[in-house]
């Protein structure tokens, strides 16, 4: 295999099914839709038979699920949470707070387009997502992951002045750190 | 044997005994509203908690009238033994809003009056508590405010998702292509 010109390719199929089968979700909720996640999670829906199970601090975690309505100081800290978790890193938009505003779509404090400010992998609609919704977007993800198509976090890091510039949009006096990677 | 009154008409009555011109209202049962001036509501509350037993504080809160160019501020306090809420209303000049600090009365005041400073703009002279409550590098109008429009400043700081239009009306559409007539009534109700 050493001198295989398909060398690469079967690293990333391995790497790539390993990272679909082992995702660390971060369990931390932003709004209303972390309501769904313990149901998703417990014995009825059970998404751990899916390789899916929480993560208890950002730099464990694979996954950042952002669960309803983001307001900008919500927006802050998920910024940093973001930051903080290690590649690989992929983001699930949850619920049609993220995808265009929702019912918060003129509400001065929420934002309205999740994929401006970080970017987002797999987006669930609906207003909450059921558990059979959640588990869908999941698959989806895993799907993603499979054809090596889930590169939020390089896209993240080549276009980070973009984000930034739209970050520093709604959060004006706070100190976004230029990180190097 | 004379007329009884009820416990709130007793309460309307022992509020216009202590306090002169003062305005009172049963509006229902276990529900008293009065009305009183600016300068009165410290005194108010103070007495109603002191010597009426009014000892529970339910809630402050501010309403905007801006046709009349008046805050309106309401204290809702509760007593276990009569159980009846006492609403203290009082009416604040819209410009330069301010009001007596209370929160020596019930500490819990404090945090409603942070909520109000920042949501109304209504300043509380001598009061002690953090500038920030829940916005955060806010630098618009008090955004509770009526004449403060939401819209405006969501077009300017937010995005549009693009490929969508909201508010198109649909009716017309959906009834010719279901072969149905939209009835007289209805057509007044269009948009267009």
């Amino acid at each position: 295999m050493y001198n295989d010109k398909n060398a690469q390719t079967i690293v990333d199929y391995i790497q790539n099914f390993t990272r679909k089968n082992s995702l660390f979700m971060l369990a931390y909720g932003t709004g209303c839709g972390a309501i769904e996640l313990p149901a998703t999670l417990t014995s009825r829906y059970d998404a751990e038979r899916l390789g899916v199970r929480g993560a208890a601090t950002p730099r464990q975690a694979d996954l950042l699920l952002i669960t309803g309505y983001l307001s900008t100081k919500t927006l802050k800290r998920v910024i940093r949470v973001y930051e903080q978790m290690q590649d690989p890193k992929y983001v699930i938009g949850f619920g049609s707070c993220t995808i265009n505003g929702g019912m918060y779509w003129d509400s001065y404090n929420t934002i309205k387009l999740l994929d401006k400010y970080i970017p987002v992998d797999v987006y669930i609609n609906g207003c909450m997502p059921r558990p059979e919704s959640v588990i869908s977007g999941f698959q989806e993800l895993k799907r993603l992951i499979a054809a090596g198509k889930a590169d939020g976090a390089k896209k993240y890091k080549e276009n980070l002045e973009w984000y930034r510039e739209n970050q520093k949009k709604v959060l004006k006096n706070w100190p976004l750190v230029e990180y190097n990677w | 044997m004379g007329t009884t009154y009820s416990k709130e008409e007793i309460l309307a009555q022992q509020l216009q005994t202590a306090f002169e011109h003062l305005i009172t209202e049963v509006v229902r049962k276990d529900t008293v509203f009065a009305f009183a001036t600016k300068e009165q509501v410290s005194s108010i509350l103070l007495y109603a908690k002191e010597k009426l037993g009014y000892i529970s504080f339910v809630h402050l809160s501010c309403v905007d009238w801006l046709e009349s160019g008046e805050f309106e501020l309401v204290y809702i306090i509760w007593s276990p033994e009569t159980k009846i809420n006492l609403f203290v209303k009082t009416r604040l000049d819209r410009e330069n809003p301010s009001m007596e600090n209370t929160d020596m009365i019930w500490r819990q005041i404090n945090t409603y009056q942070r909520e109000i400073r920042e949501m109304f703009g209504v300043e509380f002279p001598g009061f002690v508590g953090e500038k920030e409550f829940i916005l955060e590098d806010w630098e618009d109008a008090p955004p509770m405010r009526r004449d403060f429009d939401t819209l405006e400043y969501v077009n300017d700081t937010f995005f549009e998702r693009e490929g969508r239009e909201d508010k198109q009306d649909v009716r017309e559409r959906i009834a010719k292509r279901s072969g149905e007539e939209i009835p007289d009534f209805a057509k007044k109700y269009s948009r267009e």
